[in-house]
């Protein structure tokens, strides 16, 4: 096994193309732990997460698997098919995804949050803050901060796995990062979130 | 470097700013009060992302990967083999050999590592009608696997409690007829599409034909 793991992702793909089964394992070792990852994020199931690792390798088998080395890397076309299959799994169960507006692709608001949301937190308490914040965010935020701060994506092979420009990647990632800020801030002062509320409730 | 500059050159990784931008942070009280909690996220987003790695896939996904790679191998070489110029030759022991390793795919935890294809290839059922005991089959094993499944030859009933993958294949219609799922034997010779169960330690338990739409 040692022999594969000096190779390319392309050169490995290639001799599992010609049978070579231990080929198909390296690559698949390589890879499946990033994809396994961005499938249980984005669709909160470790079922589900599971399926979606299996259909996307299952897709390098077929002989009109469509991957083009010319168009991007095989890493960010396997988190393609991982995204389309994350896609159906959540439309299959709609009625858990929050609405998307169109208001999510305006122009980011400055930020307010200009304290450290994660400040006083131990290790732990921070990282189970963050996970839920970005199990929070709409999908389109979720995915770019899953694939480019957590698997850490280049912004181009991130725009190949999304099917969008590398604008939009960096667009949504200052989107994303200014809701996650905003997210934490309002976990750290909930009394301050209710308070704001009152005014609303006399009113009423 | 100005403000704007500052904010619309900010890196991927949001604590790789450039010495650049750590001057102006170091002059602009501003945009270093405004920069903290960014340095922040980022530095809590690469802790989650340390933690997260060490999450992998479980085992059985391998398992089941591994055997839908050697169904399909099997039928990449019958086809390969077929097309050469020595095809008159060998055409039927192509398909003869690739028929008895697709059967050896299927069936491999219920054989003795050492069985020729022989034994591999006679299905224990011969002394009774093929169909009939395939639908009797098909009424029990459809309400543990799914509709159309059908337990391979030897495999023993699955556990209600146990997992299961379906992983879909192609695998030739010699090899579905002789696993006991009804198919015309003027199909035998074609390749066809077929979801196969897979135990959580890999081994297939059941397998059932695809229908032309490609779904159930």
């Amino acid at each position: 096994m040692a022999q594969y793991s000096s190779q390319s992702d392309d050169e490995l793909l290639l001799q599992l193309r010609n049978g070579d089964e231990q080929a198909f394992a390296a690559l698949y070792r390589r890879r499946q732990g990033a994809i396994y990852r961005f499938a249980q994020h984005m669709s909160g199931s470790a079922t589900a997460a599971e399926d979606i690792t299996q259909e996307v390798f299952l897709a390098l088998l077929r002989e009109e698997c469509g991957y083009d080395r010319e168009r991007g890397t095989l890493s960010g076309y396997l988190f393609g098919i991982a995204r389309k299959l994350v896609l159906r799994n959540l439309e299959r169960g709609r009625a858990d995804v929050p609405l998307e507006s169109e208001t999510d692709e305006v122009a980011p608001r400055e930020l307010a949050v200009v304290d450290d949301p994660l400040a006083g937190l131990t290790r732990h308490e921070a990282i189970e803050a963050l996970r839920r914040a970005v199990q929070a965010l709409p999908r389109r935020y979720r995915e770019v901060v899953v694939l480019c701060d957590l698997e850490e994506l280049d912004y181009a092979d991130a725009a190949v796995a999304l099917g969008c420009p590398i604008g939009t990647v960096r667009s949504r990632m200052h989107r994303a990062r200014a809701l996650l800020l905003e997210k934490l801030h309002q976990d750290r002062k909930p009394r301050l979130a209710l308070d704001a509320w009152k005014p609303m409730r006399y009113a009423l | 470097m100005n403000c704007p500059e500052f904010w619309d050159h900010l890196p991927q990784r949001g604590e790789d700013i450039s010495e650049a931008q750590k001057a102006h942070l170091a002059e602009c009280a501003t945009c270093a009060t405004q920069w903290e909690p960014h340095r922040a996220l980022a530095t809590g987003l690469r802790s989650l992302a340390e933690e997260w790695r060490q999450t992998d896939a479980p085992l059985r996904v391998e398992a089941g990967l591994m055997a839908a790679f050697r169904a399909q191998a099997g039928f990449q070489a019958r086809r390969s083999q077929s097309l050469s110029w020595w095809r008159p030759v060998f055409a039927w022991t192509a398909a003869a050999a690739a028929t008895v390793a697709l059967a050896l795919v299927l069936m491999r935890s219920y054989q003795p590592a050492t069985a020729s294809p022989g034994t591999v290839a006679a299905p224990h059922r011969t002394s009774q009608p093929v169909t009939q005991v395939a639908d009797v089959e098909v009424d029990d094993d459809s309400a543990v696997f799914g509709e159309g499944f059908v337990r391979l030859p030897n495999a023993p009933r699955i556990d209600p409690n146990e997992d299961f993958n379906v992983v879909r294949v192609e695998v030739s219609g010699s090899a579905m007829i002789e696993a006991g799922i009804s198919l015309s034997e003027d199909r035998a010779a074609e390749t066809v599409l077929a979801d196969v169960a897979l135990a959580s330690d890999g081994t297939p338990r059941a397998v059932r034909l695809v229908p032309d739409g490609g779904s159930y």
